[in-house]
C-alpha cells in the first residue's frame, strides 16, 4: 500500500470538491452566467485516473471538466478564473467553464458537444503511436456521448488501428430517473449497459464503482501500464451513483457544503441525504478507508482539508480579482502565425 | 389581439397544426428552447402523446429519421436546441432533407422542420453560439425562416409545419422571453414576404431575428438626431422577398445590413450583392454590411457584446453613412 499515492488521490479529491464548492458559490453570486455542470460525486474517478498519467499522456474531458482538469495538476486559481471568463484563465477567459483547458499538462482542448472529445482523445493515441512518444490518450467521458454515432466510430478505428487509448465512460446515470420518465438523468439508453458495446467490437473492458478510489487507482494502474505496453485500447466503465445535487438542470448544494468529520461523525448525519453521505459520497467513502487501513488518522484528513481549503481561498480571490480580457483580444488567435 | 411571449407563439402554432392535422409529429427535446417555461407546453404533452416522441442526443439520426417519415407524409418538427448542435445533423440536412426532392425529380417531397436557436445568447462561448443561416442558404432545396416577433413567429411556424419543403426555423434565445401582440386565431404568415417594421425615408436597415429588435431601437435614437431609418425585416430567407428590399433602398438611396453571422459569405453580402446586381443606381452611398466579427464567440459576456451586432453599432453606422 502505497501510502504517500493515497492521500494524494484523496487530496485532489477533496480540493475538486471545494473548487466545485466555489464555483457553486460564484454562480450564486451571479459572477458568471449561463449553464455550468460540476463534478461533485465522481471525483474518485477523476482523482484515481490522473495518479497513473505521465507527462507524455494527453486527457480529453467534456462539459463536466473541472474534476478532471483539478486532478491533472491544473492550477485551483487560472481554472477558476477561466469560469469567470477573466484575462487570468486557463483560456483567457474565451472558454469559459465548458472548455476549460490547459495545453501545459497535456488537455490542450475541452470540447462541450457531447461526444466530441472521444475520438480526439483516440487522435492523442494516433500521434503517440505514430511519434512512439511511450504516451496514451484517455477520454473521459460521460454514458450520455453513447447516443452520439461518433462514439462508436471511434471505438471501432481504436481497435482497427490499435491506438493506445483509455476511454473512461464515467456512467453517472445509475441512481437517476430517466428524462424520458420525467427525471433529468445522463442518458436515455433503454438498457443502462454501454459497455457491451466496445465488448461487441472485441475491446478489453471492465466494470469497476467509480465511487471508490482505491478501486479505480488499481484497474486504472493496471490497464495503463498494460496500453503501454500492447498499444491496444481498453475500455472502463466507471459506475458512479448521481450526486442529488445533480437531480436538477443546474445544480443546486442540497447536501450543503461538505464537512469531513461526516466520514467518521456518524451521529452527525441525518436528513433527507442521509443514503448519500453513508453510502455514495466518495469524498467520504475514501476518507473512512483511509481511516479504516490506517493510512490516515482524523488529524490527517482534517489537515490535508484546512490545507486544500486555504488554496481555494486563495484561488477565489485570485479570480475576482483577475482583470477582464480587452476586447482588442477578441481578434487574436483566428489563425496561427508561422511557426 | 394577444400578448404573448415569443416562445408561448410558437407553442401556440405548434398545437393549432398538431389539432389540424394528425400527420404532424413532435420530438420533444427542450422545447424551442423555451427552458424554465414548460409549464405552456404541459397540454401539448397531455393531448399527443403517441405523437411525441422523446430524444436521446442523436442530432443526425433524428433529423434523418424525421425526412425519412416525411418522404411518407409525416410532418416532424424537430427542435434541435442551440444552433451549434445542428452541425451534427449536417449531412442529413443537407444531402438528404434539402436534396431528396430534387434527386427523385419531384417525387418526394420532405415536409420536416429543424428548430434551432441560433446567436449570442449571452455566455454561450465558442460552441453555443453558432448563426448558420448563411451557410444554410448555400444549400439549395431547404426553406429558412426567421422571426423577429411573437406575431411572426405564430404566422411563420404555421406556414414552416404546412410546408412541404424541409424548413429551417431559426429562433434566437434573446427572443424567446419577448412579449408582443399576437393576432386571434389561426393565421399562416407566408415566406418570402418581408415586413416593413418601420417607415422612414433616410436608410433601409435589413435585419433579420434579434437584430430586427436592435434596428428598432437603433431607429428611435436616431429618429432624435433627424435620420427616419426604415426597416425591412426579411422573415424569411429562403424565399427571399427581394422586392421589399429593392423598393426601401429606391426610396432611401442607403443600404445597412445587419446580421450575427460572420461577415464573409454571410446573409448581409447576399443582400448587399443582391442590391449591387438589382438596384445599383439605386443607391447614393455604398451599402454597409454589419456583422459579427470574422472570430469566434468568446465566452466572456463584455467580450461577446463586442463582437456582436448591437444597437449602438447600427446607430453608429447609420450616422456614417447618412453622414
Amino acid at each position: 500500500m502505497d501510502k504517500a499515492r493515497l492521500l494524494d488521490i484523496f487530496r485532489h479529491m477533496i480540493l475538486i470538491r471545494r473548487f466545485e464548492e466555489a464555483v457553486y458559490d460564484f454562480h450564486e453570486q451571479k459572477l458568471f452566467g449561463g449553464h455550468y455542470h460540476l463534478y461533485i460525486g465522481q471525483e474518485a474517478t477523476g482523482a484515481a485516473v490522473m495518479a497513473s498519467l505521465g507527462a507524455e499522456d494527453r486527457i480529453f474531458s467534456t462539459h463536466r471538466n473541472h474534476g478532471h482538469l483539478i486532478a491533472r495538476g491544473v492550477d485551483p486559481k487560472n481554472a477558476l478564473a477561466e469560469i469567470l471568463n477573466r484575462a487570468d484563465g486557463t483560456n483567457g477567459g474565451r472558454g469559459g467553464t465548458f472548455h476549460i483547458a490547459d495545453a501545459s499538462v497535456g488537455m490542450p482542448h475541452t470540447s462541450a458537444l457531447v461526444g466530441g472529445s472521444v475520438p480526439l482523445a483516440a487522435g492523442a493515441g494516433f500521434a503517440a503511436k505514430l511519434k512512439k512518444s511511450g504516451g496514451i490518450g484517455v477520454s473521459m467521458f460521460g454514458d450520455g456521448c453513447f447516443e452520439e454515432g461518433v462514439v462508436f466510430e471511434t471505438l471501432n478505428l481504436a481497435r482497427m488501428w490499435e491506438l493506445p487509448v483509455i476511454f473512461v465512460c464515467e456512467n453517472n446515470t445509475p441512481g437517476a430517473v430517466l428524462k424520458s420518465a420525467g427525471g433529468n438523468n445522463t442518458s436515455n439508453l433503454p438498457e443502462g449497459r454501454v459497455i457491451q458495446i466496445p465488448e461487441a467490437l472485441g475491446m478489453e473492458c471492465h466494470k469497476v464503482d467509480g465511487g471508490d478510489a482505491e478501486a479505480v487507482d488499481v484497474l486504472f494502474a493496471d490497464c495503463a501500464a498494460r496500453v503501454r505496453a500492447t498499444g491496444q485500447p481498453i475500455f472502463i466503465e466507471a459506475l458512479t451513483e448521481r450526486w442529488p445535487g445533480n437531480y436538477f438542470s443546474f445544480p443546486s448544494m442540497v447536501t450543503g457544503v461538505t464537512q469531513v468529520s461526516m466520514a467518521w461523525d456518524g451521529g452527525s448525519i441525518s436528513g433527507e441525504h442521509q443514503e448519500w453521505f453513508l453510502n455514495h459520497d466518495p469524498v467520504l467513502r475514501f476518507a473512512r478507508q483511509l481511516l479504516v487501513s490506517g493510512v490516515a488518522n482524523f488529524g490527517d484528513i482534517v489537515g490535508i482539508d484546512v490545507e486544500v481549503t486555504e488554496t481555494i481561498k486563495a484561488a477565489k480571490e485570485f479570480a475576482q480579482s483577475s482583470p477582464l480580457p480587452g476586447t482588442d483580444s477578441v481578434y487574436a488567435h483566428v489563425l496561427a502565425g508561422e511557426g | 389581439m394577444t400578448v404573448m411571449t415569443h416562445a408561448e407563439a410558437l407553442v401556440a402554432a405548434i398545437r393549432e397544426c398538431m389539432d389540424e392535422d394528425e400527420n404532424v409529429a413532435l420530438v420533444w427535446g427542450s422545447l424551442m428552447g423555451v427552458g424554465g417555461n414548460n409549464d405552456h407546453v404541459e397540454h401539448i404533452k397531455a393531448d399527443f402523446a403517441d405523437r411525441i416522441f422523446h430524444p436521446p442526443i442523436s442530432e443526425a439520426a433524428i433529423a434523418a429519421i424525421a425526412t425519412g417519415a416525411a418522404m411518407d407524409g409525416v410532418r416532424t418538427i424537430f427542435p434541435m436546441g442551440t444552433a451549434s448542435f445542428m452541425f451534427r445533423a449536417w449531412d442529413q440536412i443537407i444531402h438528404e432533407a434539402g436534396a431528396a426532392h430534387y434527386m427523385s425529380n419531384g417525387a418526394v417531397s420532405i415536409p420536416a422542420v429543424f428548430h434551432v436557436v441560433h446567436g449570442l445568447r449571452g455566455g454561450g462561448s465558442v460552441q453555443h453560439s453558432q448563426s448558420p443561416q448563411s451557410m444554410l442558404w448555400n444549400a439549395p432545396g431547404i426553406e429558412i425562416a426567421m422571426p423577429s416577433c411573437p406575431a411572426d413567429a405564430k404566422g411563420l411556424m404555421r406556414t414552416a409545419i404546412k410546408s412541404n419543403n424541409p424548413t429551417v426555423f431559426i429562433d434566437h434565445q434573446k427572443l424567446n422571453k419577448r412579449s408582443g401582440e399576437v393576432p386571434a386565431g389561426a393565421y399562416d404568415i407566408p415566406f418570402g414576404v418581408a415586413d416593413i417594421k418601420r417607415v422612414g425615408a433616410d436608410v433601409t436597415i435589413v435585419a433579420t431575428s434579434l437584430q430586427v429588435v436592435h434596428a428598432l431601437e437603433a431607429a428611435e435614437t436616431l429618429s432624435a438626431v433627424g435620420i427616419e431609418a426604415e426597416i425591412v425585416d426579411l422573415r424569411s430567407l429562403v424565399p427571399l422577398d427581394e422586392e421589399a428590399i429593392l423598393t426601401s433602398v429606391g426610396k432611401t438611396g442607403r443600404l445597412l445590413v445587419v446580421d450575427e453571422a460572420p461577415p464573409r459569405c454571410s446573409v448581409a453580402s447576399e443582400v448587399v450583392a443582391t442590391v449591387a446586381e438589382k438596384g445599383m443606381d439605386l443607391l447614393k452611398a455604398p451599402p454597409v454590411r454589419l456583422n459579427r466579427l470574422p472570430v469566434h464567440v468568446p465566452a466572456n459576456v463584455a467580450l461577446e457584446d463586442f463582437v456582436g451586432p448591437n444597437t449602438d453599432r447600427i446607430v453608429e453606422a447609420a450616422k456614417t453613412l447618412c453622414g
